[in-house]
């Protein structure tokens, strides 16, 4: 029908409304927004009309529209279905190579995706078991820095004041429990056993707030006295042998507790971990010093505010309740610190349980940065949407065999709609086929990955529908997305062309080629920083740290106050040292790679400065062979050395600008204002932090008292020594659990988190690689299929295998190096960033990149020569004998 | 009827086709609520009501005569049928027994 108008309005809008609209009501609907229009022209002008027709239009998109529609056409599509399913799975069977290789890029979406799922839900899911979770908030001090380098001006912490609990439950309405959460460690005995374990100390409120199943005892009773423990099973079974021991009797540091609960161990999505519950008030720090001293802080607090509590109240009143105990330590801090009158120099406040695990400027137990997600998220879609393109393009590489069945099928009658089904059809068995090679996957990686996460991620039957819906839903949109391209550019051919047998389709994929760039741009990004981070994390590895952290073992002391550990050492090296694959034995207060340490404040001219202090005895700097480059070492037969005398590092010596150290003091003990230990060498500076870390002054001493035995061993039968050690430490420490460590390993998991990002990337570098190799196998059979001809008449007129290989290639050389080109600079500003949190690191220098620029072309032309060999050994009479 | 009830817009529009007689299409509708009660009302809106209404029985439908004046589309003629013109002077009815009941009000 033709349209005769005085304007003509933009059909498109008019186009779209005949789509969806009931072909019963879209005359009617039509002529009243033409009329519309018109009257808008002449009121408004055609512009604005046009503007509103397209407006109206599209509002007529809305169910009381669109449910009119009757959906019969779907409904004779239906029929066809079991014959479209056989179809397809004759042409995935007959294709087998190409098949495997489509199952596995979707599959490997899928899987990724599935992880990715289940790695955002269970960050998710941290800590929203407890019942009361809505209530249940963790304490924090919010305090002002004044570090003007930092941009955060305030940092927050969750250690609080030891009184603080109880003072909120006695004086604020709101509060209903409140509770210590204290972690510590100490030794634990029953009989013969005795281990080291982690205490959590804790208030008899704990087990009203959270919903920790109580497997035995009884939550009102317990914690009414001071020598009660509460036992996760696992510990119980540790130290009895069965997990029915209430009554039972443990010696915790020398003190009787009895057993009065037996609590279900806190799941991997717990903030909260624990293994024994102690009462906090049978704790020595929970002494009346530390209760009425408002500046202590170092106790984690929780409280559970009332069903009617408002938290903006809570805080209100959180403030008077600051004001009034804290109102003269602040004034002070005020004016130590010199904060401006507009900040608050400490404040206190709280975080709702179920978010303390994405607080991240506050160190707790598993703490994550909600960032991650959102990462993983994104990378989930990427991997998603390049694995469904890759599948498009290997779908229209090898369409030129179903031209046949197409034509076929059109003469017999088929509409376009039933063709575009049945490809739908196949591409969706297809990705249903991935879904679940894809599972599989997910079964064989779920450990590795993690250990990647460093989670507990299982595949737990309590969630198992919603997974399964997800990933269902996940492949039908996989399916979908696609099989849309292809179905439609499949199911479009004309019939009398292609029966004729002279049609020559040019493969329209436009989209294909900037996309294998991206892939490959992607690859070669990620591959850039798998192999800067490999580089670094060996250097790390294997950088001189300047002592030997090598065959040296750590045994704590298990020090308890009052008790002299250098007897228990020199007991220990009398025996041990004649040992013959003992190289010497030496002590300190903390052995280097863990942040544990004392670091001592002093002024020096009005200037503030700080260094850290390690106490050692006189064989340390030879066992550990740190550098002396100046004075002499302790000396053992030299009893003056033990007070009063240090060992500097060079830093420190540059920190004070001493000229000639030998001569000099220093008064490391803040206020105190005699001269201070005589400095009597100085060691070269060796790296007693972690590699992220610049060299600080240090010294070492020998006036503290030592908690750690280090042992040089030579290597020889590593085991039989360590029983001989055991022996010899039972001898000189009776009581006292034996552990040890190694200072090598314990070096190397200062790294623990960076080897874990290396290992993700690593991963996910051989997975996009696959994947883009897909993308450019596609886009390369795309290529080769669209100049079949063209190379039949080359080899016809003389080219041989060579030229046409090089014809067909060249262009991947160029696509892989603009590839390259847009990975190179975000790589490079990438590990720039990454190396910047390393304070010793390697240089990111052009030979790396060279390297993997040739990495990437070798790659690429690895994946196309399939097809371009492939192409060139065709025989010309074969393509070009319809010509 | 008793069981099926009307919104303030259906009740309205159903009017409207009662007060425009042989003329009641969607546009006609449209510009009836401009002009008589001052309110723009969106095409769609107006249709998809007018659909609804069908559905119930209180309207039925035909195709007008084709004119030049819409590119040559005909109109969807809408008329009220027995039952929507019942419905009406039901909703009247009881409206006005109502209004009755409110005691303060007075008209001096």
């Amino acid at each position: 029908m033709k349209k005769n108008k005085l304007n003509t309005p933009s059909s498109t809008a008019l186009r779209f409304l005949e789509w969806f609209c009931p072909p019963q009501l879209y005359e009617g609907i039509e002529g009243d927004l033409l009329e519309q229009f018109d009257n808008d022209c002449r009121e408004a002008g055609e512009r604005r009309a046009k503007w509103r027709l397209l407006l109206n239009a599209l509002r007529f998109f809305r169910p009381g529209i669109l449910l009119r529609n009757k959906f019969s056409t779907s409904l004779t599509g239906t029929s066809m279905i079991s014959n479209y399913i056989k179809v397809a799975s004759r042409n995935i069977l007959r294709r087998k190579l190409y098949s495997f290789i489509n199952a596995f890029g979707l599959s490997t979406g899928i899987a990724f995706s599935i992880l990715i799922y289940l790695f955002i839900q269970d960050e998710r899911s941290f800590d929203q078991f407890h019942v009361n979770k809505d209530r249940i908030y963790r304490m924090k001090g919010i305090s002002y820095e004044e570090d003007a380098k930092k941009q955060q001006r305030f940092q927050s912490m969750s250690q609080m004041q030891l009184a603080l609990a109880s003072v909120m439950k006695a004086e604020l309405p709101e509060v209903e429990y409140a509770t210590h959460f204290c972690g510590s460690h100490g030794t634990l005995q029953h009989e013969e056993k005795i281990f080291k374990e982690q205490f959590t100390y804790v208030d008899a409120d704990f087990f009203k707030m959270f919903s920790f199943p109580l497997l035995r005892g009884n939550a009102d009773k317990i914690f009414q006295g001071k020598d009660e423990i509460v036992l996760t099973p696992a510990l119980a079974q540790k130290y009895f042998g069965h997990p029915d021991v209430l009554g039972k009797t443990l010696v915790l540091n020398g003190r009787e507790l009895t057993v009065t609960g037996i609590i279900g161990a806190p799941p991997a999505n717990s903030s909260l971990g624990f293994q024994a519950l102690v009462p906090i008030q049978g704790w020595s720090s929970y002494n009346q010093r530390n209760l009425d001293e408002w500046r202590n802080m170092g106790f984690a607090t929780f409280v559970q505010l009332h069903a009617n509590g408002v938290p903006e109240d809570f805080q209100t009143k959180l403030d008077l309740l600051t004001k009034k105990y804290m109102r003269d330590i602040v004034q002070r801090w005020r004016e130590e610190k010199s904060i401006p009158a507009e900040y608050e120099p400490y404040t206190i406040s709280f975080t709702k349980l179920p978010d303390i695990h994405f607080e991240k400027e506050i160190g707790w137990e598993k703490v994550s940065d909600p960032q991650y997600s959102w990462i993983l998220g994104g990378i989930a879609l990427l991997i998603l949407l390049i694995a469904c393109i890759n599948y498009i393009s290997l779908s229209l590489t090898t369409s030129a065999r179903r031209r046949g069945e197409v034509g076929i099928r059109k003469v017999a009658g088929a509409y376009r709609k039933q063709l575009v089904y049945q490809f739908g059809v196949e591409s969706i068995v297809l990705a249903l086929i991935s879904m679940v090679i894809g599972i599989g996957l997910v079964m064989l990686f779920l450990p590795a990955f993690n250990t990647f996460t460093g989670k507990a991620i299982g595949l737990r039957s309590h969630d198992g529908i919603s997974l399964l819906a997800v990933t269902l839903g996940i492949t039908l949109l996989v399916g979908v997305v696609a099989g849309c391209y292809p179905a439609l550019f499949l199911s479009g051919f004309k019939p009398v062309q292609v029966l004729r047998g002279t049609f020559t389709a040019k493969l329209q994929a436009g989209f294909t080629r900037p996309l294998v760039v991206l892939q490959f741009a992607l690859s070669a990004f990620l591959m850039f920083s798998s192999v800067i981070m490999y580089r670094q994390m060996r250097y790390v590895t294997t950088k001189d740290l300047g002592y030997d952290q090598h065959q040296i073992v750590i045994i704590p002391m298990q020090i308890r106050r009052g008790e002299n550990s250098r007897r228990i050492l020199e007991h220990f090296r009398q025996q041990a040292s004649a040992h013959a694959s003992v190289v010497s034995v030496t002590g300190t207060d903390y052995p280097f790679a863990g942040d544990d340490g004392m670091i001592f404040g002093y002024t020096v001219n009005g200037e503030p400065k700080s260094s850290w202090g390690y106490t050692v005895d006189p064989y340390y700097i030879k066992a550990l062979g740190i550098q002396l480059v100046q004075g002499r070492d302790f000396d053992a037969d030299n009893p003056a050395d033990s007070v009063k005398t240090i060992i500097v590092n060079e830093a420190l010596v540059r920190d004070m600008k001493w000229k000639d150290p030998l001569n000099e003091y220093l008064q490391y003990h803040g206020r105190d204002t005699t001269q201070g230990a005589r400095v009597i060498g100085v060691v070269k500076d060796f790296h007693f932090l972690s590699l992220t870390q610049d060299i600080t002054p240090m010294f070492l001493s020998m006036e503290e008292r030592l908690n750690y035995i280090l042992v040089k061993i030579n290597g020889k039968s590593i085991p039989e020594t360590l029983e001989q050690l055991r022996k010899y430490f039972i001898a000189a420490a009776p009581g006292k659990p034996f552990e040890y460590q190694f200072l090598d390993e314990n070096v190397a998991r200062q790294y623990q988190s960076f080897d874990r990002w290396m290992n993700i990337m690593g991963l996910s570098t051989v997975f996009a690689i696959l994947i883009s190799c897909l993308g450019l196998f596609g886009l390369a059979g795309i290529n080769a299929v669209n100049r079949t001809k063209e190379i039949g008449i080359r080899k016809v007129l003389g080219a041989d295998l060579y030229n046409v290989f090089l014809l067909l290639n060249k262009q991947y050389v160029w696509l892989s190096l603009i590839a390259f080109v847009l990975a190179a600079f975000p790589a490079w500003y990438a590990m720039n960033a990454w190396l910047a949190s390393f304070q010793f690191r390697i240089e990111i220098n052009g030979g790396l990149f060279a390297a993997g620029m040739l990495l990437t072309l070798l790659i690429a032309l690895l994946t196309v020569s399939y097809h371009a060999i492939k192409a060139a050994l065709i025989n010309p009479a074969e393509t070009l004998k319809y010509e | 009827m008793g069981k099926e009830y009307l919104g303030e817009f259906e009740e309205l529009v159903l009017t409207m086709v009662g007060v425009l007689g042989e003329d009641a299409y969607g546009n006609a509708i449209v510009s009836e609520f401009k002009e008589r009660m001052d309110r723009p009302v969106n095409l769609s809106a107006v249709h998809v009501t007018l659909y609804r209404l069908e559905d119930k029985g209180l309207l039925k439908s035909r195709m007008g005569g084709a004119t030049n004046a819409r590119g040559g589309r005909r109109k969807r003629i809408f008329s009220i049928t027995n039952a929507g013109l019942a419905t009406l002077r039901a909703m009247k009815e009881s409206r006005t027994d109502l209004w009755k009941l409110i005691p303060q009000l007075k008209f001096s």
